[in-house]
This record gives C-alpha cells, structure tokens and sequence, in this order.
C-alpha cells in the first residue's frame, strides 16, 4: 500500500514540475527590454549552466530590506565564445548591474552591463555582432568531387551563427525587428510573408503577445528551418555508404534530423508521418544540396516571430558552400494552407573551427530551478 | 483499495497538468471538437465536431456517424475570432431543419481552445459550447 503513495507522490510532483518548466525563453516575452533597471549588491549564487548563465544579487532597499534578484546573462556556450569564464565572477564579489527588468513583479533582469563595484572592471558586455571571417579556405571536396559539408579530413568543427535570426522572405529593404522576431511596427507584417487572412491575423496574435505561447520555450524541438538559426550550432555528418546525411543540431533538445540522399522518392505530405523535422530527402544539384521535406506536424514555430504553418508545409532547402567558411542556406516555404503562394528566404551561416558542440540541453536551468 | 483510487486520481491530475502545456499551432479551427447545444442548461444536446481547412474553405462533420450532418458553410472573421456555420438536418420525423450557429473562439492559443455562442435549429434557438479534443 506504501508503495502507491509513494509511486503517486512522485508521479504528482514530476507532473507539477513539468507544468512549470519554461526553460528556452525569449527576452521579449520575459524581459520588459524599454524599462532600465540598476542593481548594487554581493553575488550570492552563479548558475553557469544551459541555456541561460544567472548570477544572483542581493540587493538592499532604501529601507534595508534585502531581496535577491536573479540576473541573466544569455547563453553560457556564447559568452564563452565571447572570453567570459565562470571563473570570471565570484560569490562575494559586489556587483552593479545594469539591464532590463522582467515583466510582472519578478525580482528578474537580463544584464546589460555589470561591473565589479570595488575595481570599476566591466565584467560584461553584450556581445557585439562578430567580424566577419578573415580570407577563408576553399570550399572542401570529398574524392568523388562532391562538397563537403563537414570539416575538412582530420579537422573538426561545426556550423554557428546564423546571419541573421529572423526568418522574412527576401524582399524589400530589412523590416525592423529585434531577435526574438518581434516586429517594431505591426504595420509591417505584411512584408514578412504572403499570409492568407487568418495566419496573419493568428501571426499578430502571436505578437500582440510577446510571443509567450512560443514552443520552444516549452522544450519542444525546433523544427523548419528555425534548426538553422539556434544558437548553439549544428553540424552535418555525410554518411555516403548508407544514402544519408545526419544533421546532429546542437540547439534544443540535441536532436537530429536525416537526410535521404539514397535516391528515394519524396514522400507527399498526405502519406508522411507528421513530425517536427519531416521526412527529407536531398539531391546534388552540381555544388547545391537540395532537400525536399514534408510531413510536419503543426507542434512547433517554424520561426521566432510566430510565423504559423499547417500539416501541409513542404520545404526546398538548398544548402551550398560557396568556401571553407560560410553556408548559404536558402529556404523556399510552400503551405498553400497558410501561405498565398511560395516564398523564400535566405541566410548564411558560419563555420567554427577547430571546435566541437558543446552540451545543451533546454530542460536544464530552467524557472523552476529558482523561485523569485 | 482507497490507494489505488488515489494513486490513479494522481495520474489524471497529472494528464491535468501536462496536457495543456502542449498547443496545436495550425489553423485554428482544424481538428475535432466536442460539446452540446440546447435551449435551457437542463436540456442539451451533444455535439462533436469534425473541421479541416483546405487552404480555401472550412469543411467538415457534425456527430460523424450515421446520423451525421454535413457542414454547409464555416466562416471565420479574423478580425475578432468569430465562427459563423451553416448545416441543414433532419429532424426525428425526418423533416429538413436549418441550423445556424454563431459564436467567438476563444484562448485561441490553447490546444483546448473553446467556441461558445447562440445555435438556432429550426425554431429552437438556444446556445451551444464547443472544445477542441
């Protein structure tokens, strides 16, 4: 009899902490990003984990009450890119942060600036956009002649940064919007897609709302071709002897996706088993790899801004390395259920070298890891 | 035996707290729906819905079956998220009836997402709550 309380006890708190977790946010939804807030006080914890790196402060008020306020820093594996170490930062050490606040009450704020109190030593900064790659080598090839996608043989690496991390079709002078997708002006919705009448009202939606019903922030995978624009990269392993190419992402959840380059035919969209990535299959047209996907469930945003989609997307994706450094990824985007005609997209993405992906994992550091 | 009630009373309280973290993001009117109709909260009728968007028009089922009724027309205003829809019936007798229903979607970003709103058939008008299974 024990045992079912026991079983019954922890099934219900698995289930409460899974209702809470909100784990990959964005700054728009959780941060207040036109309010300043200044901060003064002794870091009392360092959170340098995935997805997002958090010191804690404790923060005296003009009565002398103390409350301690979590500051967040973005992504561990991108400032480290950028020469910051956990070791930078020490419990103890007295703080001045500047950033945004978080919407609501909580005692939350993403960092702008902070500095070392005693010293005046900035500590960080947010990282500017990165300078373009130097000369880069050329384009690797395998035997056969054919591109690589990988790194060269006996070098490593993956693929980073994206160009860009909005996803808008190629059209007209840049609609102004900040990272998460949210367009500074509603007005200009319409240059972000052919909407048919309801995906664009169900678009504005999704921004009237700051884009807090977005899936990603619950965990779920990132499918379409959002899997390009994550942060943590991802990385193609070509595997010629079985007709396919794996593409491991490093953002989300890990996951990865296959490629079919063993000649089968696409699959209809209709007869295809839904899924996050789809089922795809690609072709070598000269230097251009062209993957032809369908069968998507209607689970995820394609994008950050909420660009909405139906079980009947199917994608072209064409993935050429015009050198060493940089892929072209183009994406042409037919829904006729959600879309007035095909559109098309293009971004390129950048080469790290001599590295690896590192862990993330969504789940981890996520709200319920500390209450405000 | 009081256990076992309870263990298993935990397991729907956790369906409870999972489900509804998990939205459906297409169209927001694709998908089966359940809930009833009728004139007065004692007396309802039970409704299941079946709708699918095709690109261009909303199709689909009422109490799909052999009883079933075909969808005449589904219209969605996007500018405030109501439903107009149109069927014709058959009565017990077997006489035709028109039904028209009008009503607003609601927590649209919810998987559960809800229609509530007036349903008139034939002379009976009455009212009528649909949600998304």
């Amino acid at each position: 009899m024990k045992r079912y309380w026991n079983i019954s006890i922890v099934i219900f708190a698995t289930a409460l902490a899974v209702s809470i977790v909100t784990a990959q946010r964005s700054n728009t939804s959780t941060y207040d990003l036109e309010r300043q807030v200044r901060i003064q006080g002794p870091v009392t914890r360092v959170d340098w984990v995935n997805p997002r790196a958090f010191i804690f402060v404790d923060v005296k008020d003009a009565n002398g009450t103390v409350m301690n306020w979590a500051v967040d820093f973005g992504n561990p594996l991108e400032l480290e890119r950028d020469g910051w170490k956990k070791s930078s930062v020490h419990i103890g050490d007295a703080v001045t942060v500047e950033g945004n606040p978080a919407r609501g009450n909580k005692r939350e704020a993403l960092a702008k600036t902070v500095v070392l109190t005693a010293t005046g030593k900035r500590l960080f900064i947010p990282a500017a956009a990165r300078p373009a790659a130097a000369a880069s080598a050329p384009t690797p090839h395998w035997p056969d002649g054919q591109v690589r996608l990988g790194p060269a043989p006996g070098k490593k690496g993956f693929w980073g940064p994206a160009s860009t991390k909005v996803f808008v079709e190629n059209k007209g002078p840049r609609i102004p919007m900040n990272d998460d997708g949210l367009l500074l002006n509603l007005a200009d919705a319409d240059r972000v897609a052919p909407f048919q009448p309801w995906a664009k009202a169900l678009y504005l939606n999704r921004q009237r709302n700051l884009l807090k019903d977005d899936p990603l922030a619950r965990c779920l995978p990132q499918g379409g071709p959002r899997q390009f624009q994550m942060a943590n990269g991802f990385q193609f392993v070509e595997q010629k002897e079985l007709g396919r190419i794996m593409v491991l992402l490093g953002g989300g959840d890990r996951n990865w996706r296959v490629i079919y380059t063993d000649g089968r035919p696409a699959v209809p969209a209709a007869e295809a088993v839904l899924s996050y990535y789809g089922t795809s299959t690609g072709k070598w047209d000269k230097d251009t790899l062209v993957v032809d996907s369908a069968g998507y469930s209607e689970r995820f945003w394609m994008a950050n801004g909420g660009l909405p989609h139906t079980e009947a997307l199917h994608l072209i994706e064409r993935f050429s390395r015009p050198n060493y450094d940089t892929l072209k990824y183009e994406v042409t985007v037919d829904d006729p259920h959600s879309y007035t005609r095909p559109w098309t997209a293009t971004w390129n993405i950048q080469w790290v070298p001599d590295k690896e992906i590192e862990e993330y994992f969504c789940e981890d550091n996520s709200e319920h890891t500390f209450v405000r | 035996m009081l256990k076992r009630v309870f263990f298993l009373g935990c397991v729907i309280a956790c369906l409870g707290f999972i489900v509804p973290v998990s939205a459906q993001e297409g169209h927001p009117l694709t998908g089966t729906w359940g809930g009833d109709w009728g004139s007065s909260p004692t007396q309802r009728n039970h409704l299941t819905f079946v709708m699918n968007w095709d690109g261009k028009n909303i199709t689909g089922t009422i109490n799909p079956g052999p009883d079933s009724i075909a969808l005449g027309s589904v219209l969605l205003d996007v500018t405030n998220w109501t439903v107009r829809i149109e069927a014709d019936a058959k009565d017990a007798a077997g006489k035709p009836v028109h039904i028209s229903a009008e009503g607003k979607l609601e927590d649209i970003s919810s998987y559960h997402r809800k229609i509530t709103g007036s349903w008139t058939q034939g002379t009976v008008k009455g009212d009528f709550r649909l949600t998304r299974d």
